[in-house]
């Protein structure tokens, strides 16, 4: 009965109050939303993030790092230390283990974006996210040496059509000034957007990269040796070296076994690498950003109950005759305090509701654009139970808050006489 | 100090008062001197006014009554029941079952609607509750026709009425589900002549009706003759 007395009290009082409290819980309302939001982008890019690659069971190079050769493989970011052979290529399409392979060769660049060759097994057996294979939004894959696919943030930032011809250039950078301007590439297909790098490519076939650099051997172009697309026609090209190999296995249970086979290997220094491995790792380097982040939301909702219990202390000299009546009506001191408990509380669920109304309109909102432009892809879901609880500790946060006009309220109270309102 | 009570009681005849007060003494700190008391004993329904100059101890003797402080030395009884034996939980529930109060001002929650603020000592004790017949808001509603609310007014934002009116809405509020002793502090002194003597006869004619006593602070010596018995503190100081 009492309970339900105060908490009917504590929300009169409440709105009663509503003008000077609306700007208060506006502030809660905003500092939570950040709170949230972060916390539930840190869930949806950390998915992301470690759903670069799927499928693949080792990535092979030659012998480096992991993170070195996951960053240049996956994520396009920095150089290879080196090649492999092709001969071990060959050596490992004959291994039974092997379900199959996708080959890449790295090293030149298209306005900034990177070349990747490859063949045709990369639309049959590349996969990312959640198994998702990579598709066309138009057009077709490369049946040509001379042909190209744009990963889907090349073309829409470059605005390149399928049946355009575009002019690679030697080594990676922006503003290259060696190009390959005898051997043209001509657009037959743009990616669908993955949120991946691969939407950050360029996609040519193994012969079309060893055919533009012939005459480049001294690395840069010998005129009248460079070839073009007509004496092309009707050579056979077989690249010397690639850059790496993605491996998906017949078996994962074969995965170490292979993995410490190929790391041995006596005929060249090769590193195998799992990709789920040293993607986490390479998560946990860039993790702590995240959760600094995090940190920082954090005080700014302290900071946010602390102007709540500021605001709220600052009203109880106003509240002084209506505790001196429910005092003398028979309310208990600690009725009388916990109606602070409850209006924070209350404050803070209000708060939380509109934060969760704010949150998804927001998201709601941004999800194409984000799409559009960065490539990621945010879909409204239901919290989990990580973001749950990080929500309840609000209100929780905002009952210990309380507390402290709560215990003072009940102090000044305890001696006070019939119809006193000061302190003493 | 002036007294027409009679202060010597027995036992059986303690049951039939609404209060007693004996030897009573408080002191707000040891540093001060301590504030002593006249005796009291009035009969369940009979009526106390008590004069006295601004610092005579009236609030304090009313915080005393009401068990919001418990003496330094002597005895309270209410109704039968003496207070300093209780805890102070025992005291707060022991005033929302039996005791009204009215102030001088500021009577009212302002968050609350008048009807809300007539029936919140139903709401703070069981006792009260159950005395109202019968329901609460229609006790309420009776009384504060009795008391020349307005019906409009009843659901308005009680900062919104006059000070007569809030009076008389505390006067409800006091009067609500039948407690055995309304005590008011100067409840008059805001008022003008005409308002003060009609809140009075009002106050005075329903404790009647209800057989409540009331203890009536007021420096106002005019009222009271109004009241069985008078008491003017502050003459020993």
């Amino acid at each position: 009965m009492k309970t339900g007395l105060a908490l009917s009290l504590a929300l009169a009082s409440l709105w009663h109050r509503r003008r000077v409290l609306a700007l208060v819980c506006l502030t809660l309302t905003l500092s939570v939303s950040l709170l949230l939001g972060i916390q539930y982008l840190r869930t949806e890019v950390r998915q992301s993030f470690t759903s670069t690659i799927s499928g693949t069971d080792l990535i092979v190079g030659a012998r480096s790092g992991q993170l070195n050769l996951l960053l240049y493989t996956v994520f396009h970011i920095g150089d290879a230390t080196n090649n492999i052979r092709w001969s071990t290529f060959r050596k490992l399409q004959e291994d039974q283990r092997i379900d199959w392979l996708i080959p890449i060769s790295l090293g030149d660049s298209y306005r900034g974006y990177r070349v990747v060759a490859t063949d045709r097994n990369f639309p049959e057996h590349f996969r990312y996210g959640q198994e998702q294979p990579v598709s066309l939004a138009e057009g077709k894959w490369f049946s040509d040496v001379f042909h190209v696919v744009l990963g889907a943030g090349v073309a829409r930032e470059l605005g390149h059509q399928p049946g355009e011809e575009i002019i690679l250039s030697h080594g990676g950078g922006r503003t290259s000034f060696s190009n390959h301007e005898d051997t043209p590439f001509r657009i037959t297909g743009i990616l669908e957007p993955t949120g991946t790098p691969v939407d950050q490519a360029v996609y040519i076939s193994l012969e079309g990269m060893e055919a533009m650099h012939v005459g480049w051997e001294s690395g840069v172009a010998i005129p009248g040796r460079t070839l073009t697309p007509e004496k092309a026609k009707g050579m056979t090209f077989t690249p010397d070296a690639i850059t790496a190999v993605y491996v998906g296995l017949k078996s994962p249970v074969l995965t170490f076994q292979l993995q410490r086979a190929l790391n041995q290997s006596a005929e060249e220094p090769l590193s195998a690498i799992l990709p789920g491995v040293a993607l986490s790792e390479l998560w946990r380097l860039m993790g702590q950003f995240e959760k600094a982040l995090l940190g920082i939301t954090g005080f700014v909702v302290i900071t946010s109950l602390v102007g709540l219990v500021a605001v709220l202390l600052t009203l109880q000299t106003q509240r002084a005759h209506e505790i001196a009546v429910l005092r003398a009506t028979g309310a208990s001191t600690g009725l009388v305090a916990s109606l602070h408990v409850i209006e924070c509380v209350a404050l803070a669920l209000v708060s939380c509701l509109l934060a969760l109304a704010v949150g998804s309109a927001l998201l709601t909102g941004i999800a194409p654009w984000l799409l559009d432009n960065y490539g990621l892809n945010l879909t409204l879901r239901p919290l989990n139970g990580t973001e749950w609880a990080l929500l309840a500790t609000v209100p929780a946060a905002a009952a210990l808050v309380g507390l402290l006009p709560a215990f003072a309220t009940w102090r000044k109270t305890r001696h006070q006489g019939l119809g006193e309102i000061g302190g003493q | 100090m002036t007294s027409t009570t009679e202060t010597r009681t027995n036992r059986a005849k303690g049951e039939e008062l609404a209060l007693q007060a004996r030897q009573l003494g408080f002191q707000w700190a040891a540093s001060q001197p301590m504030l002593r008391f006249p005796d009291l004993a009035i009969p369940r329904g009979e009526h106390l006014f008590l004069q006295g100059a601004s610092g005579s101890g009236k609030s304090t003797l009313l915080s005393l009554l009401s068990g919001m402080q418990v003496p330094a030395s002597g005895s309270v009884s209410i109704l039968g029941t003496e207070l300093q034996r209780l805890g102070s939980g025992a005291r707060d529930r022991f005033r929302a079952d039996h005791i009204g109060v009215i102030f001088q001002q500021f009577n009212l929650v302002p968050y609350l609607s008048a009807l809300a603020n007539v029936t919140l000592p139903c709401r703070l004790s069981r006792t009260r509750h159950d005395n109202t017949r019968p329901d609460p808001e229609t006790a309420a509603a009776e009384l504060l026709r009795l008391l020349a609310i307005p019906e409009d007014h009843w659901h308005r934002k009680v900062t919104r009425l006059s000070i007569g009116q809030q009076q008389r809405i505390a006067a409800a509020r006091a009067l609500m589900g039948a407690p055995g002793i309304i005590l008011a502090d100067e409840p008059t002194s805001a008022l003008d002549s005409d308002n003060r003597d009609r809140f009075l006869d009002l106050l005075l004619g329903l404790a009647n009706e209800r057989g409540a006593s009331v203890v009536f602070v007021s420096h106002d010596r005019s009222l009271s003759s109004h009241f069985h018995h008078q008491i003017h503190l502050g003459d020993e100081s």
